[in-house]
């Protein structure tokens, strides 16, 4: 009965509270613009009303159009369940659970590509080329993040891994899984979800043949995977495991809330970065990571 | 036994009679997998020293469990392989070449099986041989076609460097030992360590391990693709096993496990940095065996560190991963290669950039090539997952325990992580470019889906891809077994990785996929389904030649690796305000052949053509040869020798 | 004590890599400034007793490196109306992993050395490898002239970083020698640039090679 309450908590803490953060986001975008903006719960708006709606799909495609989302949100919502949410850990926890995670996000990103290329439009083209290119890069320090966890806690297992703090390196680790996240989720610099030329656009230019129930799937597990993200980088940096369950559930929340506000500030004071300019930023991400993962091995043999 | 008559019987009657020559292979093919089954889930090793002898030598049969792992690969892929070719180069199409092909598949299989089971240098050599002949004349099937002649004398070119070098290995081997034996005897004797390097070498070249790799891409582009499928799902896995089972067998200096690992991490970069830029898609699936191939070496190199630091039990999770991979990559890749051949069956192009929008006419083709990349991306729920995850946390487990490997394993598990993610890329890029949006070409417009016999066995290898991810925990004593056998040391059944947990997530996720996927169908259809044109930014009338082609999906990481991929491009731009024709047109040389090996060789050439006018047949010369050669060696004593 | 220092020798060396990363000049200059000012305070953190001389020095140090130079390059870019690209012979990318690869190898080095007891927790040695290997790289991988000012200054701030290691045994003099060197070198290259520029029209590096014979 117990495991039964514990996994609906945990959907419901997933499925519910993850698109509140776009919503976030945005009214702080608004907020710093001076104006008033969307109401924080627009994408729950916009999720039902996608959910009702008729489907459109290009006269090219084939069902993996309709297949490749639906596998992309099982895969992210897989992925979530993997991590642990503060004082209430992981649901499932085993021992390299940590390259399930990062391999189920891979396979989320494959299935997103291909109904992409369903559609056989040269932008969806350049949307997914660009997502799966960078996607190496971040790929590179996530893995370089991964393994600063490991060496810092000798644990390859999520639920150990996260609860101390990353030690001397965490600063470090902070600003490199923040650089992650905003490219993995497609924000700015790396990407404008609200610019409306195509050319510019990454995830949103694999998503623009998408209508319907596929598209509110589709937008439901960015938001999911924009959650988990700032779960992790809350968890990766901050002493979750030494404090109280009370505490702990308050400084999860902080959290993540600190780093949607953070998403939402660099989105208003900063510009999208020319293309070319992006692997540069993600090999700085990169080497974020890479000097966390030196810090923690110096610190632990001192 | 049974098995080998069977395909003695095969060379013999199959090159008439195409039905009994299937029915003979698939039997053999099952005996022998039997065979290889019952060694590595039963007891004992099967071990045969009979009478006969040839050359002079006793002929010595040995299969212990690290032959049966190989052995059960060549079987599952031979057979599929040869019901596969019943209708993909079938009598009617190939009068000429289809009952060689057949004489020769025999041959090969019977050749592979004994390389994995003798237990005799000298017998090892000829088999070796052989094998590598019987794949030479099966590349080169198609010999009117120049390309597939070229790709046939280098493929057999390098081979034989490999295979001398291999003469050497087991010549020093013999007079070290005085006998040509082989077996795990061996493993006392400290003096022959160097001998390693001579293995590494001769068995790299047939395993295409990265810098040796160069008659890798064109030999599997060029053959017919079953055979694409056994060289890339098998024979190179041959080289594997030399290297697997000398490194078992011979004490290794200690160096071996940097080594190795260094090769396997570089290889599985590059290897895949070839693949993501590649057009044809039969060369991007060869270079991808040049990734595979590497990342099972980063198993091997973890488990000889793990053994040169006392015996660390994560050296035998690398290792498994390894031998699993080995397994995994044989059923994926040669599931791609049978879908390759597949759309090469139905368009006659290898271009990407001819093909598109064939899910519509190969709906299975499509599907299963779909399933092949997810596996050979390493995406949970599949096979590809599992190997990579044991190979993975046998690294991880070095790291955090602080070994000295760790300076190894931190670059490779990056690596790693970057060759995963470039495979995905890659093969996004194939799947996409083949199989979705619209046909690029008329060719493409009429393409047909293959009979039974091309989707049944396709079928068959995606099952063993599903079953191997979703019930690892079922390998698992198989792999403890093979890893015992490497290293008796490791030689015990439980598993220390939570394989039936995986296994466990990974039906659960296949399910939840089928139902996520099911509900959401489901829902569209209810909401209602209208189709339309593809958007394309308010313009009404998109055709097939706008569509975003290979090139331009590859063309940011080809940018990155510009260093080594050294891309040739040609294009005449757009200018004026009435514009000629442009085009674009870009090739990726295969940088190590033809920027290494062939200025090096023409370098040989030119001195040599330099030296050979010294041979010109006028005999005074060469008196005056002789004479100076005296002169100098007369010189060469009076000031040259000691005081 | 040495936690703070290291701290800040951690965040030069974070700023050499970002200076290698830095694709526009005043950015580059900035970056410059800022690591000129955070060596500047190091001698307060490393001697123990303050003294009118140390104080001297360190206002020199952090005005010189931190404001008067960077002011100077300032001026000789709006004066020689130069382009805010950085132009890089190689690319950022490349020499950002040179310099991190540069960096790691410089702290991995620097633990084999035989360095004095007090040195040995000290990030000094292998902060002063990677500043001077980063003014290399700035130095040869960068075509205009203010950008290869730039990394002379780096590599003349790992030298100085190499000085402090002797703070103890050499007066502050010497260091203040190096500095009034370095602040003539700028003036000079100042005015260089601002004739260059009359004479040429580029700051190009690449095309002063006709002045080789």
């Amino acid at each position: 009965m117990n495991t039964v309450l514990d996994l609906i908590f945990r959907l419901a803490w997933w499925l519910i509270l993850a698109p509140l953060l776009p919503g976030i986001i945005n009214k702080v975008k608004a907020w710093v613009a001076g104006r008033r903006g969307p109401p924080v719960l627009q994408l729950y708006y916009d999720l039902a009303r996608l959910w009702r709606k008729s489907v459109v799909m290009s006269t090219l495609a084939s069902p993996g159009f309709i297949i490749g989302p639906a596998v992309a949100w099982v895969a992210l919502l897989g992925a979530v369940i993997l991590v642990p949410l503060g004082p209430a850990g992981a649901a499932l926890s085993f021992w390299g659970d940590v390259l399930l995670m990062l391999y189920l996000l891979a396979l989320a990103r494959f299935c997103t590509a291909w109904a992409a290329m369903e559609t056989g439009s040269a932008f969806e083209g350049m949307g997914s080329a660009r997502e799966v290119s960078y996607a190496v890069l971040a790929e590179a320090a996530m893995v370089a993040a991964m393994l600063s966890l490991c060496v810092q806690t000798g644990s390859i297992s999520l639920a150990t891994m996260l609860a101390p703090s990353a030690g001397a390196g965490a600063v470090l680790l902070a600003a490199g899984l923040f650089t992650v996240l905003l490219a993995e989720n497609c924000r700015v610099p790396f990407d404008d979800p609200n610019t409306h030329l195509e050319l510019t656009m990454i995830h949103e230019a694999m998503i623009l043949d998408h209508s319907g129930p596929p598209l509110a799937v589709i937008l439901h597990g960015a938001s999911m995977k924009l959650l988990l993200f700032s779960v992790l980088l809350t968890e990766a940096v901050l002493p979750m495991g030494d404090l109280s369950p009370f505490a702990a559930t308050g400084v999860l929340l902080g959290g993540v809330l600190t780093v949607t506000v953070g998403v939402g500030l660099v989105e208003s004071l900063l510009a999208r970065f020319a293309f070319r300019r992006v692997p540069l930023l993600l090999t700085t991400a990169v080497l974020l990571c890479l000097f966390a993962l030196l810090v923690a091995w110096k610190g632990g043999a001192a | 036994m049974v098995s080998a008559g069977c395909f003695v019987a095969g060379i013999a009657g199959g090159y008439r009679r195409p039905r009994t020559w299937l029915a003979l292979t698939v039997t053999g093919a099952t005996a022998a997998l039997g065979a290889s089954l019952w060694v590595l889930f039963g007891s004992a090793d099967w071990e045969w020293l009979s009478d006969i002898t040839v050359g002079g030598e006793r002929l010595h049969l040995r299969l212990d469990a690290l032959s049966a792992l190989f052995l059960a690969l060549l079987c599952v892929v031979g057979a599929t392989g040869a019901l596969y070719a019943h209708e993909y180069w079938s009598d009617r199409h190939y009068p000429r070449s289809a009952p060689r092909g057949r004489a020769w598949w025999s041959s090969l299989i019977l050749c592979m099986g004994l390389v994995l089971t003798l237990s005799n240098g000298l017998h090892f050599l000829i088999a070796w041989e052989l094998f590598t002949l019987s794949a030479y004349f099966l590349i080169t099937l198609e010999n009117k076609r120049p390309a597939v002649r070229a790709a046939g004398w280098l493929y057999l070119a390098a081979s034989h460097v490999g295979t001398l070098v291999l003469f050497a290995f087991f010549a020093a081997l013999a007079s070290h030992n005085g006998n040509w034996d082989l077996g795990p005897a061996m493993r006392e004797q400290a003096g022959l360590a160097p001998l390693f390097w001579l293995a590494l070498f001769g068995f790299g070249v047939k395993a295409g391990v990265f810098p040796l790799h160069v008659w890798l891409p064109s030999a599997h582009a060029n053959a017919p693709s079953h055979v694409s499928a056994m060289l890339s799902g098998v024979a190179l896995k041959m080289g594997v096993y030399g290297i697997m089972r000398f490194s078992g067998w011979l004490p290794v200096p200690p160096s071996a496990g940097w080594v190795v690992i260094g090769l396997g991490a570089l290889g599985a970069l590059l290897g895949i940095a070839f693949a993501f830029a590649q057009n044809d898609f039969k060369r991007l699936l060869a270079y991808c065996s040049v990734e595979n191939i590497g990342i099972i070496l980063i198993g091997v190199g973890g488990a000889l560190l793990a053994v040169t630091q006392g015996d660390a039990p994560w050296g035998r999770l690398a290792l498994a991963g390894a031998l699993l991979h080995v397994w995994n990559h044989g059923a994926f890749k040669s599931l791609l290669f049978f879908s390759a051949g597949s759309v090469l069956h139905a368009t006659g192009t290898r271009e990407m950039s001819r093909l598109g929008g064939l899910w519509r006419a190969m709906p299975w083709t499509a599907g299963l090539f779909a399933l092949g990349a997810l596996a050979v991306s390493g995406l949970p729920p599949l096979n590809g997952f599992v190997s990579e995850w044991l190979v993975y946390l046998g690294l991880l487990g070095s790291i955090t325990g602080k070994a000295p490997a760790a300076w190894a394993a931190i670059p490779a598990v990056i690596l790693l992580a970057l060759a995963g993610a470039l495979a995905l890329a890659s093969f996004a890029k194939a799947g996409a470019m083949i199989f979705l949006g619209a046909p690029r070409t008329q060719t493409a417009a009429r393409a047909h889906e293959g009979g039974r016999w091309m989707i049944g066995p396709m079928i068959g290898l995606a099952a063993v891809c599903a079953v191997i991810g979703l019930v690892p925990a079922l390998v698992w004593p198989a792999l403890a077994r093979a890893a015992g056998c490497w290293h008796p040391a490791w030689a015990s059944a439980e598993s220390p990785a939570p394989l039936a947990t995986l296994g466990l997530v990974h039906v659960a996720l296949a399910l939840a996929v089928a139902g996520a996927a099911a509900g959401l169908w489901w829902k569209s259809r209810i909401n209602g389904v209208r189709r339309g044109l593809t958007w394309d930014c308010g313009y009404a009338t998109p055709t097939a030649r706008m569509q975003y082609t290979g090139g331009s999906f590859a063309d940011i990481g080809v940018g990155w690796f510009s260093w080594i991929l050294q891309p040739e491009r040609s294009l005449r731009r757009l200018r004026g305000a009435l514009p000629a024709g442009a085009f674009h047109q870009e090739r990726i040389p295969e940088t190590v052949l033809e920027r290494v090996i062939t200025p090096v060789g023409e370098g040989v050439i030119r001195v040599s053509s330099a030296v050979r006018r010294l041979q010109h047949g006028r005999l005074q010369a060469y008196i005056l040869y002789v004479v100076a050669g005296i002169a100098a060696l007369g010189g060469l004593v009076l000031f040259g020798g000691k005081p | 004590m040495n936690t703070h220092l290291n701290l800040l020798i951690g965040l030069a060396m974070g700023l050499n890599l970002i200076a290698l990363g830095s694709s526009r000049l005043p950015s580059l200059i900035q970056v410059v400034s800022a690591q000129g000012m955070l060596l500047g305070v190091m001698p307060l953190l490393l001697e123990h007793e303050w003294s009118w001389m140390l104080l001297a020095v360190v206002v020199a140090t952090v005005g010189g490196k931190g404001l008067v130079i960077p002011g100077l390059l300032r001026r000789a870019m709006r004066a020689a109306n130069i382009e805010r690209e950085v132009d890089p012979l190689i690319g950022f990318v490349p020499s950002l992993l040179l310099g991190a690869g540069g960096t790691i190898a410089a702290v991995a080095l620097s633990q084999s050395l035989p360095l004095l007891p007090e040195h040995a927790g000290l990030l000094l040695v292998p902060g002063a490898m990677a500043s001077v290997l980063t003014g290399f790289v700035l130095l040869i991988g960068r075509a205009k002239a203010i950008s290869q000012v730039c990394g002379y200054l780096i590599l003349e701030n790992g030298i100085y970083l190499f000085g402090l290691l002797l703070i103890n045994s050499t007066p502050l003099m010497v260091e203040a020698g190096v500095l009034l060197d370095v602040t003539v070198g700028v003036f000079v290259i100042g005015i260089i640039v601002d004739r260059i520029q009359r004479a040429f029209d580029s700051l190009d590096t690449r095309k002063l090679t006709v002045l080789r014979e």
